[in-house]
C-alpha cells in the first residue's frame, strides 16, 4: 500500500566560531514547508536571533510567522521556556508549528551537550559506566524521574538521593 | 561541523475509512526509535501501538518498549493528550518513544487533509489548492498540526 502522506524534519547544531550555536529546524510534508533558524548564545543560552519562513500551503492565520518568531528573541533556553514560549508563540493567534520548532531546537542543544558525556561513558565498563551514569543524572537533575532509567526504583538510581 | 542531528520521519497510510497507520522513524547521534500505530480516525484513539528501540543509553532503557502499550485507548484529540503522553509514556517509559508518538499525532489532521486535497485534485486538477485548504480548516475545526 502506498502512503498518502509524509513528512520529514531534521534539526541540527552547530557550533559557531563565534562560540554561538547555530541551530537549523527543517519541515516538509505534502503540504507545508517549514525552516527555523536560531542562534544561541553562550554561556547563559540565549536566543540572540530567530527567524522563520513557512511556505507552500500555509494556513493563512499562520502568516506572520516570520514576525511572530522575532518575540522569542531574548529568551533564554532553561526552566520554564515550555511555558514562555507557548505564551509568545502560542494560543488562538499563535502558531503551533513555531512553538513546536522553537522547544524541539532547545530540546537538540541540551542533547548536543548531552553527546559528548554519553561518548566518554561509552569507554566504561561495570561499575565504572554506572558511575559515570550517576555523576550525568547529579550534575542534571532535570533527568531525575525523567523517564524509566531513572526512575526511583530503577538499578541506575541506586545510592543517589535526589 | 553539525556537532548534533535528530532526523524524524513519518509516514501515515489508510488501511480503511476509519483508520490511519502512522510509521514514525526518530534518529539522532544517541537515540535511534520506530513507533508503528493504528489511530480511529474519528476520535483519535490509539487502537494499536508497538516500538523498536534499536540505539539507547542505558541497560534499563528497553524496559520502556512494554509500557507503550498504556497508550492505547489514549485519543488524541482529547485536552492535554501531549502533556498526558509524556507523562504516560515518556516519564513511566521512554521520553523519545513519546516525542515519536506526539509527532506522529500531529500528522493525524495534516494527512486527512493531505488525502482529501488529493482526491480533489483527482477529480479538478486545476482546484485552488490554498482556498481548498483553508475551506477544509473551517470544515474540520479539530484540525492541528
Amino acid at each position: 500500500m502506498t502512503i498518502r502522506f509524509l513528512r520529514n524534519k531534521v534539526v541540527e547544531v552547530t557550533s559557531q566560531s563565534d562560540g554561538s550555536l547555530a541551530v537549523s529546524w527543517r519541515l516538509t510534508d505534502d503540504l507545508l514547508q517549514a525552516e527555523i533558524d536560531l542562534t544561541v548564545q553562550l554561556p547563559d543560552l540565549e536566543i540572540v536571533r530567530a527567524e522563520a519562513r513557512l511556505q507552500r500551503l500555509v494556513p493563512r492565520i499562520w502568516s506572520a510567522a516570520p514576525e511572530l518568531i522575532k518575540k522569542i528573541e531574548g529568551v533564554r533556553v532553561g526552566s520554564g521556556l515550555r511555558k514562555i514560549v507557548a505564551g509568545l508563540l502560542g494560543g488562538p493567534q499563535g502558531c503551533p508549528v513555531l512553538v513546536d520548532a522553537v522547544l524541539e531546537s532547545a530540546n537538540a542543544i541540551i542533547l548536543y551537550f548531552t553527546r559528548p558525556v554519553l561518548q566518554v561513558g561509552e569507554a566504561m565498563e561495570g561499575e565504572e559506566k554506572l558511575a559515570n551514569l550517576r555523576e550525568m543524572i547529579k550534575n542534571s537533575p532535570r533527568l531525575v524521574r525523567s523517564c524509566v532509567a531513572f526512575q526511583d526504583d530503577s538499578p541506575i538510581m541506586q545510592g543517589l538521593d535526589l | 561541523m553539525i556537532m548534533f542531528n535528530r532526523s524524524q520521519v513519518i509516514g501515515a497510510e489508510f488501511p480503511d475509512d476509519q483508520t490511519i497507520r502512522f510509521n514514525g522513524i526518530q534518529v539522532d547521534h544517541i537515540y535511534s526509535m520506530e513507533i508503528n500505530m493504528d489511530v480511529r480516525i474519528t476520535d483519535g484513539q490509539i487502537l494499536t501501538i508497538e516500538g523498536i528501540m534499536k540505539r539507547y543509553t542505558t541497560f534499563v532503557c528497553p524496559q520502556a518498549v512494554p509500557v507503550l502499550q498504556t497508550a492505547v485507548g489514549m485519543s488524541l484529540r482529547e485536552e492535554g493528550w501531549q502533556r498526558r503522553m509524556m507523562k504516560e509514556i515518556g516519564r513511566k517509559g521512554c521520553e523519545h518513544f513519546a516525542e515519536l508518538i506526539i509527532e506522529c499525532a500531529r500528522c493525524l489532521d495534516q494527512a486527512r487533509l493531505s488525502k482529501a486535497m488529493w482526491q480533489a485534485l483527482e477529480k479538478e486538477p486545476d482546484l485552488d489548492q490554498q482556498q481548498f485548504m483553508q475551506n477544509w480548516i473551517e470544515e474540520n475545526p479539530e484540525y492541528q498540526n
